[in-house]
């Protein structure tokens, strides 16, 4: 007991003496010499670092900055600028860093509270809960429903008093359909069989004929590709951020799943873990260009450690974004610098899912099998010879003021990355594709005379179809600071990086540890930490179907609803948290969830269950009584009307003329390019470049994810129309299909048949006729295109 | 794929108002309405970009201390930059008192030097990044990563369009990249830049499918005829809808607007003592096409000088200032004096400067490497002070000491002179409210009239 209290005492006085030595010679010279330029009340302290704060005067301690600074030795450093301070005073820093730098100061970042939600009460949130099929509610209108969604439509119908609108026509229907399943108009063939066929399942054929059709996958993946935000490069293409060349076969394996019926949650799995999923193929790898062909951005190794961190930090910020809202429904990046405001996710949440991507960084892995050790090895040199030759030509072009010392760097990259190329040649060996691969790193062969010039794709179109893909390793990803000159990424195979949370987002200033794992709101059973010895892609891939299932398949099923609806059940649909809106039909929500999980999260399951629906087969028109009480159609007293999007408008242009490219995937083609008669979605999704004519008609941002595409009508949409090189040369080649009817009157039918798909009215053919008399056949064929009737989707 | 009826987006589309409200009742498209915050001084910003980064002690913030201490590299000098730099290097331009205020001007800038006295240095201007992509993004948009929406894309969705045949947002910049620094973002999409290539005088040649290259005038009328002729019977069948009767009037715009552009976004209807005023070049014809696009009631005009970073003189920086600045110089000076005579200075704000600035420390002996820690930008008209020089950076002109500006601060000078408060200026997305200043911001009310 004595001794006890002994030590505490002892511990007390210790305590004092450094609190002493602190507030008498350690705070007064801080606040006089170096508050000026670092202080967290500045909007931008001097290098980024601040001494009026426990943490980071803690940073420029453990990094030996400090001292280094004050001592004056170093020329390039030294601290304050207004001269070296006395001895003494020297002396009584030397003397507080050395008896472990006691501060007293209590951070008021550090001390933050959870200020959103609760875990606790988190826990209670709608959207996390558990979900089970509904009982479908008594309706009055028993003879309406079609399927059990209906009855949950029709009674929140009834209870605002309103009917549900007549069944679509059939020429409507078969269009609504084909345009929603296959992104393509029916052919006027296709039209007049189904309206002539009166069996009692030909809806239903028609449907599943549909949904085998390989075009159901373009129309499809395409949707998906907005959520997971597919492109081809990156914002800016620079050295340490070239282009995706092989971006396209991520295209491709997703139009392939979808068109399998991939189960949801597989086809979500393979996209963050294709690489560690138990039965996945070497094929399935490019799947992986979901993370592994998202948007980074340059790491120019002249920046400082602190400035590539915080860069570093944005790259894997887009990454929790897309993933949390892209698939939970949850604004996760909001907690990046502060606790979330509203939802119940604390910063350590965000920090712990950032360290599974920062140590998942791009590389291109080979289609064909590796050992897996070699395979880690090749990936870790690919890495390192990109990162050695963009250090070398740096040099090499820049030498700077110290070019003997730059010079000597030079030597040293070349030499290891020599030594790396020959280990290439060495695996090539076994692996010939690596041969072939390593070509890239040897300088061009020299031209000889005659021979064609060199054809320049410039960093713009790096497309290729060598055995690759686009994809992700296990390696943490650490930057490396030690040359003070030089800041070069270090990649660490096997190493996974756990992050510290950045206080106020910045990497300069870091609070408590963040080991890898899930969020904390939603993880079930006890929340473990992931190993160390991979990034924990298949753990957080599982975690989100095994923990937050029912989330993920809310958020799914209300997108698919929205697709096929033209409008979503809960309209912030990456937003499921406190922010977002509740459902308009809650228990709809629940039973679909419930039983698209049942049906082994299948998609084409959920869209026979919306299609076959009473609801969706509603007409679209206009109605007074519903436009007066629900002039939203919150109710869904009809079906949404629409506008095209551009994919579904450009195919469809391309196909009146019979000439669209039916044969699928491989390397992408420009959407500009006038021979290019291939779908949309085989077109080059730039996020350098967005190709004008896709953001002319609401094409999304590539460069994060996209909700939901907002359909825009503009007049310059209709100079393009009007005056586009695209509509004037369509309408020709149009023009000149139906040349062969004999006379002015079949030349119209034969043009309403393959634009519109059906007859033209004799009051179209009257006005058509007097338009021609004094007007080419082209120019009312570009007419006839430009009518909204074409790039409407009633 | 899923038409979010914003109100907005229908009523008005990219180039304003389509008439539509009378369709549309406000509950059915929620978002209240927007506009000034309160009484605006400026009703429209002209940017001049000097993409690059210019050399501020070369132009406008004169530093003798740097032929005295030539070659020395003092310890107040020892910043880190994007290269490794060597000994001061001294302006060899001369700098010289100019109008009343007496401000200092380099001999590089004569003609602006003339109109100084309706011009407000900033001297003390920092940015947070020494790179031209992030440094650039932040300029235009307020964050380094290009995916915030650009600032006149705020400015178009804050305030809209006076002219429904014209959009909120031009930019004007020679040759065709460059798209991502005049985003929307995640504003609504018709708030992005419109782009015209001002390399081009023809006005079909600047815009993008502005003429019809086979039908005159009364042909493509007669067709046009014809096309709303089968929408209204259409529309007439399918019952009353907001898209198809959008899409009816945005024809009708599109097809006048191809009179009204090719009027405006014509130079050579300017008489020719002003197009010799402004100076026949590409940049001459931004900016006198910036007057005009003013005239007719655009926000938002971003000028670019050149295509690419033509302001990074890494080396030989004395012989490219001295062949780039002449038209600069000019045309700049010409828009000021012009907007002045015709009355509109007072309701236009000029803003000019680049993503940073230039190091008082040599690079290769003959260039100057990109220096964020302080630079000069300066302001004209708009409710700004005239004959001012506000802020300063050290002894040498590497870092900003005294009246400090930051990219935040000038974002929010720029809105308040349009009448938006800064901090209300705000727009719902991936769960929290976004601003055009981020967290931070404030108003240098100092420079203000």
């Amino acid at each position: 007991m004595k001794q006890a209290f002994l030590i505490i005492l002892l511990s007390v006085s210790a305590f004092a003496a450094d609190a002493e030595l602190f507030e008498k010679k350690i705070r007064p010279v801080l606040a006089t010499k170096c508050y000026g330029c670092h202080s967290s009340k500045l909007k931008s302290p001097m290098g980024g670092l601040v001494l009026d704060t426990k943490a980071g005067t803690r940073r420029v301690i453990d990094s030996g900055k400090i001292l280094r600074a004050l001592q004056f030795t170093d020329t390039k450093l030294q601290m304050p600028p207004s001269g070296k301070l006395p001895d003494g005073v020297l002396a009584d820093f030397e003397g507080w860093v050395a008896g472990g730098a006691f501060d007293p100061r209590v951070d008021a970042a550090v001390a933050v509270v959870a200020s959103g939600m609760s875990i606790e009460k988190g826990r209670q949130w709608w959207s996390f809960q558990p979900v089970r099929p509904m009982v479908a509610p008594v309706v009055k209108d028993r003879s309406w429903p079609k399927t059990k969604t209906d009855r949950f439509v029709l009674a929140q119908l009834e209870n605002g008093k309103l009917a549900p609108s007549k069944a679509a026509d059939r020429r409507t229907l078969i269009h609504r359909v084909t345009l929603d399943l296959t992104g393509l108009r029916p052919s006027f063939q296709d039209v007049e069989a189904f309206v002539a066929d009166r069996s009692a399942d030909s809806y239903e054929r028609l449907m599943e004929r549909l949904l085998d059709s390989p075009q159901y996958g373009e129309r499809w993946g395409r949707y998906w590709m907005d959520v997971s935000r597919y492109a081809e490069d990156n914002p800016t293409t620079e050295a340490t951020n070239p282009a995706y060349s092989y971006a396209w076969r991520y295209r491709d394996w997703v139009i392939d799943a979808v068109n399998r019926d991939m189960p949801y949650d597989r086809f979500v799995k393979m996209q963050l873990a294709a690489d560690q999923l138990p039965g996945a193929t070497r094929s399935d790898m490019a799947a992986l260009g979901y993370v592994g062909a998202a948007p980074i951005y340059h790491k120019d190794a002249r920046l400082s450690k602190e400035v590539i961190e915080n860069l570093a930090s944005d790259d894997w910020d887009e990454r929790v974004d897309a993933v949390t809202r892209g698939l939970l429904g949850l604004t996760v990046a909001c907690a990046r610098c502060h606790d979330h405001k509203f939802d119940p996710i604390p910063t350590k949440d965000y920090y712990a899912l950032a360290g599974v991507f920062a140590s998942s960084p791009a590389v291109e892995r080979p289609l064909a099998d590796m050992q897996p050790g070699d395979e880690r090895r090749f990936l870790w040199i690919q890495q390192r010879m990109i990162h050695l030759n963009y250090l070398a030509n740096l040099l090499t072009g820049e030498p700077g003021t110290k070019p003997e010392e730059a010079k000597g760097k030079v030597v040293r990259f070349k030499a290891e990355f020599a030594q790396l190329r020959k280990e290439l040649d060495a695996m090539g060996e076994r692996y010939p594709f690596i041969k072939k691969y390593a070509v890239r790193f040897d300088p061009p062969p020299q031209r000889k005379a005659g021979d064609p010039p060199a054809t320049r794709r410039g960093n713009f179109d790096r497309s290729s179809d060598a055995p690759f893909v686009n994809a992700v390793y296990d390696a943490g990803m650490y930057v490396d600071g030690s040359d003070g000159d030089l800041t070069v990424l270090d990649f660490q195979p096997g190493k996974a990086r756990d992050l510290p949370v950045f206080l106020r987002g910045n990497s300069g200033t870091t609070g408590e540890a963040a080991p890898r794992m899930f969020l904390a709101v939603l993880s079930k059973g006890a929340a473990g930490a992931y190993d160390q010895g991979d990034a924990g892609r298949l753990n957080l891939a599982n975690q989100i179907f095994r923990d937050a299932g029912p989330l993920a398949a809310r958020v799914m099923v209300n997108r698919v609803w929205a697709w096929h609806f033209g409008k979503p059940l809960v309209p912030t649909l990456s937003d499921f948290g406190t922010q977002g809106e509740k459902p308009s039909h809650p228990e709809l929500l629940e039973d679909l969830a419930a039983r698209f999980i049942e049906s082994g999260w299948s998609l084409k399951w959920l869209h026979r269950e919306m299609l076959l629906s009473a609801s969706y087969r509603q007409a679209s028109n206009p109605r007074a009584d519903g436009e007066k009480v629900d002039p939203t159609n919150r109710l869904l007293w009809r079906m949404n009307a629409r506008r095209l999007d551009i994919e579904a408008f450009r195919d469809s242009l391309i196909a009146t003329t019979g000439e669209l490219k039916m044969d699928g995937g491989g390397p992408s083609t420009d959407v500009d390019l006038a021979t290019n008669q291939r779908r949309t979605v085989y077109g080059r999704i730039s996020r350098a470049r967005t190709n004008p004519l896709l953001r002319l008609y609401d094409f999304p941002d590539p460069s994060q994810h996209s909700p939901a595409r907002d359909l825009t009508v503009t007049p310059l949409q209709q100079l393009f129309v009007m005056n586009s090189a695209f509509l004037e040369s369509q309408a020709t080649k149009l023009a000149v299909k139906v040349e062969a009817a004999p006379e002015g009157r079949e030349k119209i039918q034969a043009l309403y048949r393959r634009i519109f798909s059906r007859d033209p009215s004799p009051k179209e053919v009257d006005l058509g006729l007097s338009f021609l008399n004094g007007a080419s056949m082209q120019q009312y064929t570009q007419a006839l295109l430009s009518t909204n009737e074409f790039i409407f989707w009633p | 794929m899923i038409p979010t009826l914003s109100r907005r987006a229908w009523i008005e589309s990219a180039f304003g108002a389509t008439g539509l409200s009378a369709l549309m009742s406000n509950e059915a498209f929620g978002a209240a309405p927007l506009g000034p915050h309160f009484a605006p001084k400026a009703k429209h910003v002209i940017f001049l970009f000097m993409t690059g980064g210019p050399s501020q002690m070369d132009m406008l913030d004169p530093k003798p201390a740097l032929a005295k201490y030539q070659g020395q590299r003092p310890s107040t000098v020892d910043l880190r930059t994007e290269r490794v730099t060597g000994g001061l290097l001294p302006s060899p331009f001369e700098f010289k008192k100019y109008g009343k205020s007496g401000i200092e001007v380099s001999e590089l800038l004569p003609k602006f030097g003339s109109v100084i006295d309706d011009v407000c240095v900033l001297r003390g201007v920092y940015t947070f990044n020494p790179t031209h992509t992030p440094a650039r993004s932040l300029i235009h948009s307020g964050n380094i990563t290009a995916v915030r929406p650009s600032m006149g894309a705020w400015i178009s969705y804050g305030l809209g369009s006076e002219n429904k045949n014209l959009p909120g947002f031009v930019v004007l910049s020679p040759g065709n990249g460059g798209g991502s620094l005049w985003r929307a973002g995640f504003l609504p999409a018709e708030h992005q830049g419109t782009q015209f290539n001002n390399a081009e005088t023809e006005p079909d040649k600047m815009i993008r499918y502005l003429k019809n290259q086979h039908l005159d005038a009364a042909a493509q009328r007669k067709q046009m005829d014809l096309v709303q002729a089968l929408n209204k019977d259409h529309a007439d069948s399918f019952g009353v809808d907001a898209l198809l009767e959008g899409r009816i009037k945005a024809m009708e715009t599109a097809y006048s607007m191809q009179m009204e552009a090719s009027d405006v976004f014509d130079v050579r209807k300017e008489p020719e003592a002003i197009r010799e005023e402004y100076g026949k070049t590409e940049f001459a014809n931004g900016c006198l096409l910036a007057r005009r696009l003013v005239e007719r009631g655009v926000r938002y005009i971003h000028v670019y000088y050149g295509s690419g970073q033509v302001w990074d003189d890494h080396t030989s920086i004395n012989k490219n200032l001295k062949k780039r600045c002449p038209d600069m110089d000019q045309a700049s000076a010409a828009l000021i004096r012009d907007l002045k005579r015709r009355g509109l200075l007072d309701e236009t704000l000029i803003v000019w400067g680049g993503e940073f600035g230039r190091t008082p420390v040599s690079e290769n002996g003959d260039g100057r490497d990109h220096n964020p820690y302080g630079f000069t930008m300066w302001m004209a008209g708009g409710g700004v002070k005239g004959g001012m020089v506000h802020g300063a950076t050290d002894e040498f002109g590497f870092k900003a000491v005294e009246g400090r500006v930051s990219i935040h601060d000038l974002h929010a000078t720029i809105l308040n002179q349009l009448g938006i408060n800064h901090e209300k200026l705000t727009y719902r997305y991936a769960g929290r409210d976004f601003r055009l200043t981020d967290v931070s911001g404030e108003v240098v009310r100092e420079i203000l009239v």
